[in-house]
């Protein structure tokens, strides 16, 4: 677009598409960024398996359509359940021994638990790439001037409303208290009676069943395969640290950022060349905003 | 050579058994493990240098990897010029990538250094995918064989000197850090970066330093590499699993020791050659089932055995001294 030229009908119907792709994108991304922002808000762990159980999801939407054609919209209701057992398992089994560790320690077991969790795939499902075709896709709404198909307004709404519950459930009731209370301090909330390591493992459950139901959600919008979890984890990390990792809302803001940087990089530069403009907006905020655009500055020189 | 009698028996063993088997074996197939085993083990070092010795945890050192990689065979295929002053090239590109990292480990600790430094690999990774008029983009480029030591053009014994020599470069920096009045400062700012200033230490400055020389290190060995196995392509030169390799063989053989990543090597590296053979026949290939084990050897190492295979060597030792 010139931006010398007076915005013409043309322009502004671009705009509306442009803004309407922003906000259906951000949508879904704050779900993906939601679980991570909560469990290193609370556990104080960069989960670098994120994507991985993204990527889990998005199988789980591949094999229910694929064997049952189950709707993934359905499906998306008992992956929660199940992505919150898979969450609880991956605590006991990995994460509980390391929740005191050195970040070093941290950072590679969960880098390792990526590495196992992508090559599960791998072995069990090969390395091809898989589609989700439920009829909602073809299905395009209009709205004015803006188009955009029903899949991609059913995921946005239903991101949305898990997203909303997840910050309601930590702001109204005693476990989402209690969670908060341990993230401000771990010491005093046990001195208070707080079973930590219950809160630890809430909190993981919590945050996978969120990326799970988020993976389950985005099946239908791109292709399935072991490694499909690195780009969306990615992009995480980005509206994460803009956020201010542990900020819920921020997450939120930030994904309307992050996507509002993909789709107007896409619209003005061409799609292959989206990516870099977000990761080049990752190590400009890491540089001048570490902690995030409206975190307290400090947090990223205490390492965490 | 001093710097491998003097109280190294285990590193005398390891270079010294490297340096005669050639000579003994002939066998193809072996001298290739070896050629990588050292390869690996170098890069390790080098990444080492920065994770182990100075505490700045990347897992973004194939982006070094990939610029020596990438300058090496880009000199031989577009300007026609030998791989080495291809390796030179990339030297001095790692040494400005490298400074800017190092730069941001000044400001960023822990998790945010690493995931800054994810970030950059994937940025290299997208560009050189899509600068496809020079780098030929996501299709990669075969590096064509000359023979002649001008070409690293060489044939397997040769080659196993190419890597053993680069592995002994690593590991002399490495011995370097353990000896040098730098090297104790730098232990002193990955220990207590706040005390370590108060005494005086710049510890910016040799955190970058670090940084640089680590970058450098794992450019030449990208270098080699290329030549070695003659095909470059973005997706693997550049990816997080290669970054995460190099990490990982310091961690099982001992971070911030000088012959752990060697050790790590040594075991990954013939791990990965057998499985290859056992697993061949299998219709999705070894790569995942090597990869399962390899993950789950780097939660459990980094849970049970944090020092590496180098510090329980020197906790038995130091017990047999005791008894």
């Amino acid at each position: 677009m010139d931006p010398a030229r007076p915005l013409g009908p043309a322009q502004i119907d671009v705009l509306a598409q442009l803004a309407v792709a922003t906000i259906l994108l951000g949508g879904i991304y704050a779900l993906i960024a939601v679980g991570l922002t909560l469990v290193f808000g609370i556990m104080r762990v960069v989960n670098f398996a994120h994507g991985e159980f993204l990527m889990l999801g998005m199988y789980l939407a591949f094999w229910t359509f694929t064997l049952y054609s189950a709707d993934p919209y359905v499906v998306v209701f008992v992956s929660i359940p199940v992505f919150f057992v898979v969450g609880l398992l991956s605590y006991v089994l990995v994460m509980r021994g390391v929740i005191h560790a050195s970040h070093n320690v941290q950072i590679f077991t969960t880098v390792g638990l990526s590495v196992v969790l992508q090559n599960v795939a791998l072995v069990a499902w090969s390395g091809d790439f898989r589609f989700v075709r439920p009829w909602h896709l073809s299905t395009v709404l209009r709205a004015g001037s803006t188009t955009f198909n029903l899949t991609q307004v059913v995921a946005f709404l239903i991101a949305v409303a898990l997203t909303i519950a997840l910050v309601a459930f930590m702001k109204w009731t005693h476990a989402g208290r209690v969670m908060r209370a341990t993230a401000q301090d771990r010491d005093a909330a046990t001195l208070m009676g707080i079973d930590t390591d219950r809160v630890y493992r809430l909190t993981f459950a919590i945050g996978i069943a969120a990326v799970g139901a988020a993976g389950v959600l985005v099946a239908p919008l791109y292709s399935v395969y072991p490694t499909a979890g690195l780009q969306f984890v990615l992009l995480a990390y980005v509206v994460v640290v803009l956020g201010g990792l542990g900020d819920m809302l921020g997450a939120m803001l930030g994904s309307l950022i992050v996507a509002a940087v993909e789709v107007a990089g896409s619209y003005l530069f061409g799609t292959a060349w989206k990516e870099i403009f977000y990761f080049i907006l990752f190590i400009l905020v890491l540089v001048f905003r570490p902690a995030g655009l409206f975190g307290q500055r400090g947090a990223e020189t205490l390492g965490v | 050579m001093s710097f491998l009698v003097r109280s190294r028996r285990g590193a005398l063993v390891v270079f010294g058994l490297a340096a005669v088997t050639p000579l003994v074996v002939r066998d193809a197939y072996f001298l290739d493990s070896l050629v990588l085993i050292l390869l690996w083990g170098a890069l390790s070092a080098a990444w080492n240098v920065a994770g182990g010795y100075a505490g700045q945890v990347s897992i973004g050192h194939a982006s070094f990897f990939g610029i020596g990689a990438y300058a090496a065979a880009l000199m031989v295929t577009r300007f026609g010029r030998g791989p080495w002053l291809g390796m030179l090239v990339g030297v001095v590109l790692s040494i400005g990538a490298g400074f800017i990292i190092g730069l941001l480990s000044n400001r960023l600790k822990g998790p945010y250094f690493a995931l800054s430094t994810i970030a950059f690999s994937q940025v290299l990774l997208i560009g050189v995918s899509r600068w496809r008029g020079f780098t030929a983009g996501g299709e990669g480029i075969p590096v064509p064989f000359r023979p002649g030591f001008a070409t690293l053009g060489l044939g397997h014994v040769g080659w196993v000197y190419m890597a053993l020599g680069a592995a002994l470069l690593c590991y002399r920096v490495e011995v370097y850090l353990e000896r040098s009045r730098i090297g104790y400062q730098l232990a002193g700012v990955r220990e207590d970066e706040d005390a370590a200033e108060a005494l005086g230490i710049p510890a910016r400055r040799l955190k970058v330093f670090a940084v640089t020389l680590s970058a450098a290190l794992t450019s030449v060995c990208g270098s080699l590499w290329a030549q070695y196995v003659g095909f470059v392509d973005p997706t693997y030169v550049f990816s997080v699993d290669l970054s995460v390799r190099f990490a990982l063989n310091a961690i099982i053989g001992g971070m911030g020791t000088a012959l752990g990543p060697y050790l790590g090597s040594i075991l990954i590296t013939s791990l990965e050659t057998y499985l290859r053979a056992t697993f061949s026949g299998v219709k999705t290939g070894f790569a995942g089932i090597y990869l399962i084990i390899y993950g789950t050897a780097l939660i459990l190492v980094v849970r049970f055995v944090p020092e590496g295979l180098a510090g329980v060597a020197a906790r038995l030792r130091a017990r047999r001294a005791h008894a």
